[in-house]
């Protein structure tokens, strides 16, 4: 343990900047007009030291833990601190020099004092749209990142407080919604100005030579604790390998994600992806900054959640990622559908350490959220100038675009039974109640319920699956599918079942029934039917050793033995 | 709403050890007791009650014009799982919509997930569906299956379940599915106790309604049971008036209206201090309050604006969503009873783990050997060891410092007084960054507030807080620690009526939403009429003898794409200016709270309307003692050494005893001001004044 400066005021400051990134988060998400920043809190605040190394960062959706530290940096490499003045804004999304997907915009503003950076707000938000080939950027068929929309890389926005109306029109004229798009910059840039003046502040109480000297420490701080609790787990090397289902585009190739964990004892852990399938054609490909995240998660997830998050924490981590490979693809291949991947290599890096600490760690989750987004128009006004108008060409009516997620169940642990419909690891995000699709979409929820024996079965059950049955009152309606686990099962562990398979069919007007494979684009009319099954978790233990009650307890509740399917 | 002359009112406060009782005598004295609780017999707590009011304080029951109860019944029948087992129907296909909530979980890291929605309100096989719904306008898309649902009911009957919640989609758009459903239900099983989602919570999201609607059912039974005996007791000890209770919003309502809406009780206790510490402010002329009301485990935080406590629309228990109107308390989980600690790298933390009640902190001198805040406060000699809580709890000051400095002073290195100064620090920046984010999530500032010390704990911590966040003033009432049940008296009787509405601003018509806006005057009405206040409406403004109806109209308005609302007060009075302004309004708040605004549309999302009466009720300053001189000197130099902040040694602090302080006296930090229920902490750089009403007022002097 170090000498110390001043144990008390360390922890007084760390309460500030905590609060200090909450209230940025805060109002970025109030101010948010984009649904999938509020409902999905898809979107993330960190403060920054002037090395770029983050001092606090926001609770939020975990898929962002290291994104922002790669924006920074290529900020930072594109203009040096040196050369950032009171005022500025940087903006960057290009995944290819630091972002994650295009639709995440990162802002980033410097703190000068004296003529000195001395820290940084950052925050990133997931646009509702940043061009591209299809509407919401998040493009299934995309074959290269040229079809996901506008790439940009570290730009300055603005100068000494001014905004360079010539970049901010160049965006404006390259998505679909430009007003909403700056709505959400300037939910950005407002929460990013919360937090410099409440630094600012802060700096003018303690004394910046004080405070950056303490925010060394918390850095300090926080890695020696993250080393303790890693040096705390058996030293080796532990393999897991999964599988996803494709790519969207060659719909028969499986891709494996394969990691080895290596705790050296001495409190460092370092991930090797060397195993992993080559990178694909389809949008899957995941950048380094998401696959950190994802380390990132695992090594918070795997040592203590008392330690306070910050750059320090993830100082005892290398990432090793073979060129080329789905975790390191080389430009242009498309990553807009990083998600599922990020998700995946998590929860391979608990299952890597299920092996050996089966007492600790879950089964696998399903690891997977079903993401269906639903495209089309309302139908016209009847009786309307628009409808009546003769020998024109009908008008289009009002266009909707809405997303939900669909969770699977979560993994069995020694004691527990895994938990039905959850989010886990790296997402979070909330399904649509059937009341605000109903009213945003001409298509109607007829069925919300928990999957009956989709749980991997053992001493404790796996979470079961969902199941969810849309219809559809005005055609087409097009839907984005991106499902998972519909070729790989959730894992069990130590004797547990695996979960059940995901499965998704259309039921057409007219009788006929089609598979849905993983991942696609649907087109269905009005009558038509998609009723989606999502994953079950893996189970835990022998089956042979759940106690009678628990197998009573599943009959009545008919989440065993009353499946139809 | 005062009780008539020559009537007392009474508040009664039940707590899960001691039961505070208040009562107002016809001269206008207040006294005050504490009485031990008997939890397993409300009547039981009510004729003692009424016993000690008529032998200690000469009361006639017959002269009592008001009884008012805030209860944490609804609360601990949901944490101790002891709500009524519960039925719960949904519409075809949507069983399992309690179970599945939203998706989302509260705890990221956890890779052992537990269950996130309150399963345990009705188990999956307590829950059935059946073919009942509406469309997005509000038509029929499923008419009820009357035999279905009477089949379903059989069922859950037989498992023996004593209430249903019925939650059909789209029934706030028309209830007559659920009405219809409900009626049949009595026909056949009139025992069971009914909750509809479209009466509970009519509006959108159909998880969210059917949590309020099944917490609702879960503890109907419960409350019912525990009201009527109650009423009993009262009416076996004679006692006329009517039992009132105070409900999650801060207002009062009878036990009738409370009975058929018992969901609307989970924040009865907290919502009686907000109004104690809206109370406070409002004796000495502050309307803008941050009240931290400091127990053994928690610290809560309480705002009002313009005298008036925040009220949050869509409240939670357990991290469940409740969605009904609560006083917006922010509670803390750091307290007296907070453990300090070190962590792996050697910093001092304090939380969330507390002492609990057994062993308690360590100069309890029960076995605690680790040091908590209150261990901090008495080694830095701030409470006087011998007489705690009035004398009730013996203070081992050698216990404390021993568990400070073996636990925190000698591993960093540092005396006890610093270590025990450093606990301070650390708890402080905890609930100073707390109550930071709290205001800031309304859209207030705290610098322009008072900062009102609730509970024991408060006055140990108010100014170093007010220190910490610019705060210039704390305000100290007279009763700290029993405040809540004095707020009972001065609690407005409220009700408040919502219906979705979701329409464009732009697009809206204002015949229609007047239209709507009059049928939910029709619904508080009727709930005025029930407890007999239906005179309240017919007076008009030259009439200033009775009391007072007051009517607000409210609309949750959001911009379009947007999901969270902000409640905006809505100008009835002229329908041609009444969406334009509602329009600007909206705007006006949203950049008051979000700090940016822009000119796109916003739509409608609720209407409300809220009736209400004023209590009326005014402390006032009897018992005080008087004729002192206006400096505190008129109390013998009694003194004690203690440690503060920012000096090297000990200082001479003088005690003073809160019961001897004259309206108008004066004193200067550092002092400490003694009384039964708390201890007030007057650091050096403070002054303080004791109002005409009693309260302290302490005030940072200008640097």
């Amino acid at each position: 343990m170090k000498p110390v400066t001043d144990p008390v005021l360390l922890e007084v400051i760390r309460y500030r900047l905590e609060s200090i990134v909450e209230e940025m988060q805060w109002s970025l998400i109030r101010g948010s007009f984009s649904p999938v920043v509020k409902e999905a809190l898809d979107a993330s605040c960190s403060l920054f030291d002037a090395d770029g190394t983050v001092i606090a960062q926001s609770r939020s959706n975990p898929s962002h833990l290291g994104s922002l530290v790669f924006s920074v940096r290529s900020i930072l490499a594109q203009y040096p601190v040196t050369a950032m003045e009171d005022g500025d804004v940087y903006i960057m999304n290009d995944p290819y020099l630091g972002g994650t997907h295009l639709p995440d915009i990162a802002l980033v503003m410097p703190l000068v004092v004296d003529g000195y950076v001395v820290a940084m707000s950052a925050s990133m938000a997931h646009q509702v749209d940043v061009g591209g080939i299809m509407a919401g950027s998040v493009p299934t068929h995309a074959t290269e990142i040229f079809h996901e929309g506008l790439r940009l890389p570290a730009l300055r926005l603005a100068h000494r407080g001014v905004i360079d109306d010539g970049l901010l029109r160049l965006i404006r004229q390259n998505v679909r919604l430009p007003d909403t798009l700056q709505g959400d910059l300037n939910a950005q840039l407002a929460a990013g100005k919360i937090a410099l003046r409440r630094l600012a502040e802060t700096g003018v109480r303690y004394g910046w030579p004080q405070l950056t000297g303490l925010f060394a420490e918390l850095l300090d701080r926080s890695e020696a604790m993250t080393r303790q609790a890693l040096a705390a787990l058996p030293a080796g090397t532990y393999h897991y390998v999964d599988f996803l289902d494709n790519d969207g585009i060659d719909l028969d190739r499986r891709i494996r994600i394969e990691v080895a964990v290596t705790l050296d004892g001495k409190g460092n852990v370092a991930f090797d992806f060397e195993g992993t399938s080559p990178q694909v054609r389809g949008p899957l490909n995941i950048v380094p900054s998401g696959v950190h995240s994802a380390a990132f998660y695992g090594v918070r997830a795997i040592t203590d959640p008392a330690i306070p998050t910050n750059g320090g924490c993830f100082r005892p981590v290398t990432v090793k990622l073979p060129p080329r490979s789905l975790v390191n693809p080389d430009a242009p291949a498309p990553v807009n559908g990083r998600t599922p991947v990020m998700k995946r290599i998590a929860s391979c890096i608990v299952g890597a350490l299920a092996q050996v600490l089966p007492e600790r760690f879950p089964a696998a989750s399903a690891a997977s959220v079903l993401v269906l987004a639903f495209g089309g128009e309302w139908p016209r006004e009847p009786g309307s100038a628009d409808a009546t108008a003769a020998g024109a060409p009908p008008p289009p009516g009002r266009r909707f675009v809405v997303t939900d997620l669909i969770n699977g169940g979560s993994g069995a642990a020694l004691g527990h039974d895994g938990i039905d419909g959850i989010a886990t690891d790296m997402t979070n995000g909330m399904s649509l109640a059937a009341e605000v699709l109903e009213l945003e979409a001409p298509i109607r929820l007829l069925r919300c319920a928990i999957r009956p024996d989709s749980g991997g079965v053992g001493r404790f059950r796996g979470g079961c699956g969902l199941e969810r049955e849309y219809l559809v009152l005005h055609g087409p309606v097009s839907i984005s599918h991106r499902g998972e686990r519909h070729y790989a099962q959730a894992p069990g562990l130590a004797g547990g079942g695996d979960g059940a398979l995901a499965t998704s069919e259309i039921l057409r007007a007219d009788g006929r029934i089609e598979t849905v494979p993983s991942k696609g684009m649907l087109v269905l009319q009005a009558g038509d039917r998609l009723r989606v099954f999502t994953p079950g978790g893996g189970g835990y233990g022998p089956p042979g050793e759940r106690s009678a009650e628990a197998m009573a307890e599943d009959l009545l509740s008919g989440k065993v033995g009353a499946s139809t399917r | 709403m005062s009780a008539g002359a020559g009537q007392a009112i009474v508040g009664i406060d039940i707590g899960g050890t001691f039961t505070d009782l208040v009562c107002v005598l016809p001269d206008g004295t207040l006294k005050l007791a504490k009485l031990r609780s008997t939890p397993s017999n409300p009547a039981r707590a009510v004729l003692d009650a009424v016993a000690h009011l008529r032998d200690a304080w000469g009361v006639d029951p017959a002269s009592i014009g008001r009884f008012v109860h805030g209860t944490t019944v609804a609360t601990n029948a949901v944490i101790e799982r002891k709500g009524a087992r519960i039925g719960f129907i949904a519409s075809e296909g949507f069983r399992d919509l309690l179970e599945i909530g939203r998706g989302n979980r509260r705890e990221i890291y956890d890779t052992v997930l537990k269950p996130q929605a309150p399963v345990f309100l009705a188990p999956r096989h307590l829950r059935r569906d059946v073919p009942a719904r509406l469309d997005a306008q509000g038509q029929v898309v499923q008419a009820l299956d009357e035999t279905a649902l009477l089949a379903a009911v059989d069922e859950l009957v037989a498992l023996e379940v004593r209430a249903i919640a019925i939650v059909f989609l789209f029934s706030f758009l028309d209830p007559s599915q659920e009405r219809r459903a409900r009626e049949l239900i009595l026909r056949k099983h009139p025992q069971l106790a009914v909750s509809l989602s479209s009466e509970v919570d009519p509006a959108f999201r159909e998880y969210e309604r059917a949590c309020v609607t099944a917490f609702d059912a879960y503890v109907k039974p419960v409350l019912d049971q525990y009201l009527s005996q109650m009423e009993q007791g009262l009416a076996e000890a004679g006692v006329p008036a009517r039992l009132q209770i105070m409900q999650s919003r801060g207002g009062v309502s009878s036990a009738g209206v409370a009975r058929a809406r018992p969901v609307r009780l989970f924040l009865s206790g907290p919502a009686a201090g907000a109004i104690g510490g809206a109370m406070t402010g409002r004796a000495v002329g502050r309307r803008d309050l941050i009240s931290v009301d400091i127990g053994g485990t928690s610290c809560d935080i309480a705002l009002a604006a313009d005298g008036v406590p925040l009220l949050r629309s869509e409240g939670s228990i357990e991290g469940h969503p409740v969605r009904v109107a609560m006083v917006d308390v922010n509670a803390i989980g750091a307290g007296g009873g907070s453990l300090a600690w070190l962590d792996g790298a050697g910093t001092l933390r304090v939380g969330p783990h507390s002492a609990g009640a057994d062993p308690g902190p360590a100069c309890y001198a029960r076995g605690g050997t680790e040091p908590t805040v209150t261990d901090a406060s008495l080694a830095l000699g701030w409470l006087d060891p011998a007489n705690f809580a009035g004398g009730t709890v013996a203070l081992d000051v050698d216990c404390a410092r021993a568990a400070i400095d073996a636990r925190i002073a000698q591993p960093l290195r540092l005396d006890v007084e610093r270590a025990a100064l450093g606990i301070h620090r650390v708890v402080n920046a905890q609930m100073a960054e707390g109550i930071r984010l709290a205001s800031i999530h309304r859209g207030i500032d705290p610098r322009g507030f008072s900062l009102v010390a609730l509970g024991g704990g408060g006055g140990l911590h108010a100014c170093a807080l007010a220190e910490e966040l610019d705060i210039a003033e704390v305000l100290v009432p007279r009763h700290p620690g029993v405040l809540s049940a004095i707020g009972l008296l001065a609690a407005p009787v409220e009700h408040e009526a919502l219906v979705a509405c979701a329409r464009p601003i732009a697009g809206a018509d204002p015949t229609e939403i007047l239209a709507r806006l009059s049928a939910l005057d029709a619904d508080c009405a009727a709930a005025m009429r029930e407890e007999g206040h239906a005179q309240a409406y017919a007076h008009d403004a030259a009439d200033a003898a009775g009391p007072r109806m007051t009517i607000r109209h409210l609309a949750d308005v959001c911009f379009i794409g947007q999901s969270s609302y902000v409640s905006v007060p809505l100008a009835s009075g002229d329908p041609s200016t009444m969406l334009p302004r509602l329009y600007e309004d909206f705007l006006h708040a949203h950049e008051r709270i979000y700090g940016h605004s822009s000119r796109e549309p916003a739509r409608i999302v609720n209407l409300r309307s809220v009736h209400g009466i004023e209590a009326g009720f005014v402390q006032e300053a009897g018992g005080l003692p008087v004729g002192r001189s206006d400096e505190a000197g008129g109390q013998p130099g009694r003194t004690r050494r203690i440690r503060l902040p920012g000096t090297q040694a000990a200082v001479e602090a003088r005690i003073i005893d809160r019961t001897r302080l004259a309206p108008g006296e004066r004193f200067t930090g550092p002092a400490l001001i003694e009384q039964i229920d708390t201890t007030t902490l007057v650091p050096i750089g403070w002054t303080g004044e004791v109002a005409p009403s009693g309260e302290l007022i302490l005030r940072r002097q200008a640097t």
